[in-house]
């Protein structure tokens, strides 16, 4: 990997964890104000599936979007 | 990598430019490059042929570079590679290696066949190379090379699909025995199985010991094509499996080690799903591996035709050689029941030759001196010599068989909606499951969720899980059902096993579209001469006067046309020497121009010419004028024959009808398609021979420019055509049609024109083209509607769209079962095109012609 290919790759995790940790916060937040009583356990658990779909959708984009932009 | 950083984003790539003749040549490009923005530094240098571009990546690219240097004149040489890309599996890994290779500056194509594993990428060599675009595609967790040809081609693909068959073996060794246990452990409470299951096997410690090497031996490919994927910004299915198998298994984990987590406890282990999940993928890999290769078969099967040695004469002395190793001009032996290595001549000997792999045509062809002989052919009962004048890469075989592979690694428009869902799917899915596991986190399990919740088909009950277990259960269900493995497979296999099928039979598709193209055409146009006719006039009337017998006719007027040159009098003598007559000089011969000819024979004067001649020696020819009326109504050249001042008769010539053109235009009509006769004969000879051949749009006195105006027309019409011709003369007419076929290309297949090429001479060949076209598009839609179908049905019902309704869900394995049998059935599908026939050949099949009884005429 060169070195614009690893700023790319930087700048990409950047975006993309960014993106992802954004979606669980807000999934964190829905848990508390939706009325509904959840376990500790439900909650983790769900903002960490949460988070890794969320990772696994955003990398795809965010890569080549960023790679394009520096790489040309 | 050819580009080099040199600060920020500037990179330098090296383009080639072709057609630079000076300085101001240079002079132009380096000016035309400077003025993109985002261009730095320009070297262009004239010997070389080579301009070096520093240009700030951010701003322009390559494709920007290329283009500006083709607007002022020059050309950017592309280069092609062939690479074999070992390890995908699934149309998402298609879309995947597409992708990262067309990310590479200065990648111009790529396509990727799935089931023949390989990528033809074109690019500009400067800015990029080979070893970069194979180091970026083995990178996604993938092998590529550079593909081989010929034998060795034969023996690497052999070894990879034996290694990868091994591998999915092992781990099928390992996935089943153990997801057996598991599974008899998890049930052991229910039915009869506490009577015969021992206690032990329930044990959760025991459960997640079976089930740990499961998810981390067979189960690993998965986690290291996903992640090798992932990080690269591409997904495949390999995602999908990783997550459904991780999730199920981190589940079971912290429900064997911390039953009070809250995830359900120790009633919802789930180590089956984990461990039948894994095996029921392996299985899903085993059998592609067992059958993927298979719908190529008849393009291995030509491979595995190739002689390997040959025997040659070299320096006196008959010695046994490689066959690669002939050289042209080799003298080759060959003997009874030997396959013939090369491309030849024969010089000596006499035998008869089986080129049923080559053509298609069941009939052995007779070989003699002068005949030529086509290598993988396989000598029957006699043994010749014969002189190589095709090698290697130029042999017949050779070309076909490249041309059925770049059929194969084209792709059919009807792909690219295929393409385009698999491609987007991974992400969609997962998006998919995202959506559906916040659905039943905050909605669904308050509003539907029942104690008494069951999977389908199975007796395992979900009463203690808890709303994220639940949620994440139908979620990973969802991932696992949705892979499209069914429809990347949908077209290129069937592709595949229809251009290999159309090869079996002398029929070279080359490419996807022509195949879909043939299925879809309504309208087909025949060259006259030498495509429906013979191409050579011959004999095809003898009418004789009271006194004179039939044979004698013939024979005297073959003896007067002896020393002729015009095509009529051999056609005369050709037809005289078939009837077995001998024909014996002349005494005296004399050729009168624009009229016919007289000779002398034995004291008899021959006189064989047209009405003038009649009438310039004062002949009396009766009533022959109304018979030679009729015969020109027909189309066929008639022409008189008086004998020592008598009219003896009529000999009528014309170019005839090829064997079968009759019943191949017939069955054509019967199948719904528009026939037309183009030439640029006179109308009357055109309808004569339409008539014969039962056609009734003739398209007559056109110039062999004006073909390809004609095809237009037709088109105009709305109609699909293809322009049926002999490949060199009628080269625009084949280009303009939608379809065009060469016909008859015997084993010259490199030099023809067109989008389908026949090897026979056979115009029966024109319809085995579309019917083959035709069955192959069928199965693509069958495969197609199937896989869509599977993906449209599986996924709402892995989602718990029943749930609500039935208490019921689709298990993890349940879905991957699913999954497999989708992909399996489309394989199997398409299988089914290899006992297709065209229906000639199915009623040649049913007449029992077989190859032994009677040789055909030496070519």
């Amino acid at each position: 990997m060169n070195e614009l290919e690893a700023k790319a790759a930087r700048q990409a995790s950047v975006v993309y964890t960014t993106v992802s940790l954004a979606i669980t916060l807000l999934f964190l937040v829905i848990t508390l104000f939706d009325g509904n009583t959840y376990t500790a356990v439900a909650r983790i658990g769900g903002m960490i599936w949460v988070f890794i779909l969320s990772m696994i959708v955003s990398m795809p984009i965010v890569i080549p979007v960023v790679k394009k932009k520096i790489m040309g | 990598m050819s580009e080099t950083t040199r600060s920020g984003n500037l990179v330098q790539a090296s383009l080639p430019v072709q057609g630079m003749t000076c300085a101001a040549c240079v002079a132009k490009v380096e000016k035309t490059l400077k003025s993109i923005a985002g261009v730095q530094e320009v070297h262009v240098n004239l010997l070389s042929g080579k301009a070096a571009v520093a240009y700030a990546s951010d701003q322009t690219g390559v494709p920007q570079m290329v283009k500006a240097i083709q607007d002022v004149g020059y050309e950017v040489p592309e280069e092609e590679i062939l690479l074999t890309v070992r390890g995908m599996t699934c149309a998402a890994c298609v879309a995947k290696v597409e992708k990262a290779v067309k990310g590479l500056p200065g990648v111009t194509s790529v396509v990727v066949n799935l089931p023949a594993e390989f990528a033809k990428v074109k690019f500009y060599p400067g800015a990029v190379d080979k070893t970069r675009i194979k180091k970026e595609i083995n990178a996604l967790g993938y092998e590529a090379s550079e593909k081989v040809t010929g034998q060795e081609a034969l023996d690497r693909e052999k070894e990879a699909r034996q290694k990868e068959l091994r591998y999915q073996t092992r781990n099928m060794w390992i996935a089943w025995p153990l997801a057996s246990l598991v599974m008899i452990g998890m049930f052991r409470d229910y039915w009869i199985l506490p009577y015969i299951v021992p206690k032990f096997l329930g044990n959760v410690y025991l459960l997640w010991a079976l089930t740990t090497p499961i998810a981390f031996i067979p189960g690993w490919q998965f986690f290291k094509h996903s992640w090798n994927g992932l990080k690269r910004g591409a997904t495949d299915m390999n995602l999908l499996y990783a997550t459904g198998i991780g999730a199920a298994y981190i589940i079971a984990t912290i429900n064997t080690f911390w039953p009070d987590a809250g995830f359900g406890g120790r009633g919802a282990t789930f180590f089956e799903s984990a461990a039948l999940l894994t095996a029921f993928i392996v299985l899903g890999r085993f059998l592609e591996a067992l059958t993927r290769g298979r719908t190529s078969e008849s393009i291995r099967k030509l491979m595995s035709l190739q002689a390997k040695t040959a025997r040659v004469i070299r320096k006196g002395q008959e010695m046994e050689i490689a066959a690669d190793e002939v050289e042209i001009g080799d003298i080759v032996v060959v003997r009874p029941g030997e396959s013939i290595p090369v491309d030849g001549e024969v010089t000596e000997g006499y035998s008869v030759v089986d080129e049923a792999m080559i053509t298609g045509e069941s009939m052995p062809v007779e070989k003699r001196l002068g005949s030529q002989v086509t290598g993988a052919t396989l000598n029957k009962n006699g043994s010749f010599k014969f002189r190589a004048i095709r090698v290697g890469s130029e042999t017949a075989l050779a070309q076909i068989i490249k041309m059925v592979e770049d059929a194969q690694a084209s792709k059919a428009p009807i792909q690219k909606l295929a393409d385009f869902v698999a491609g987007h799917f991974i992400a969609g899915v997962h998006v998919l499951a995202l959506i559906v596991f916040v659905f039943w986190f905050f909605i669904g399990y308050a509003s539907f969720f029942s104690p008494a919740s069951r999977f389908v088909l199975s007796p395992y009950s979900l009463a203690q899980v808890g709303v994220f277990g639940f949620s994440l259960l139908l979620s990973v269900t969802t991932l696992i059902i949705s892979c499209p493995c069914a429809l990347g497979l949908a077209t290129p296999s069937a592709i595949m096993a229809g251009t290999g099928k159309g090869a079996e039979n002398g029929i070279l598709f080359k490419g996807a579209d022509s195949v879909e193209a043939s299925s879809k055409l309504n309208a087909v146009v025949f060259d006259k001469t030498g495509t429906l006719t013979k191409g050579e006039p011959s004999v095809t009337d003898i009418y004789v006067t009271a006194g004179f017998a039939r044979s004698d006719v013939l024979k005297l007027a073959a003896i007067a046309e002896k020393s002729s040159e015009h095509p009529l009098g051999e056609a005369i003598v050709r037809g005289a020497k078939e009837e077995g007559l001998s024909i014996e000089d002349t005494d005296d011969f004399e050729a009168i121009p624009g009229k016919g000819v007289r000779a002398g024979y034995q004291g008899q004067t021959i006189l064989l010419g047209n009405r003038r001649l009649m009438q310039h020696q004062n002949i009396n020819i009766g009533n022959l004028d109304e018979k030679m009326e009729q015969l020109e109504g027909e189309g066929k050249t008639a022409m008189l024959m008086a004998i020592d001042g008598k009219a003896a008769g009529i000999i009528a010539v014309a170019d005839t009808l090829k064997e079968n053109a009759k019943v191949a235009v017939e069955r054509l009509h019967q199948m719904g398609v528009q026939v037309a006769m183009i030439t640029g004969d006179n109308r009357r000879t055109a309808e004569a021979i339409a008539r014969q051949v039962g056609i009734k749009t003739v398209l007559a006195e056109v110039l062999p420019q004006d073909k390809a105006a004609e095809v237009k027309k037709l088109q105009e019409k709305g109609l699909k055509v293809a322009m049926v011709g002999d490949g060199i003369n009628d080269a625009p007419a084949l280009a303009q049609a939608h379809v065009g076929i060469a016909i008859g290309s015997g084993t010259d297949v490199a030099k023809e024109t067109g989008d389908i090429i026949l090897i026979k001479d056979d115009i029966r060949d024109v319809v085995g083209a579309i019917e083959i076209g035709r069955a192959t598009m069928r199965k693509i839609k069958q495969n197609l509607v199937w896989a869509f179908v599977y993906n449209l049905t599986g996924i709402p019902l892995a989602a718990g769209i029943l749930y609500p309704f039935t208490g019921l869900l689709v298990s993890p394995e349940l879905a991957s079962f699913f999954m497999a049998m989708s992909s399996l059935s489309v394989t199997m599908n398409t299988l089914l095109l290899k006992s297709y026939q065209p229906s000639f050949r199915r009623e040649q099949g049913k007449s029992g012609r077989h190859p032994s009884p009677r040789p055909q005429p030496a070519r």
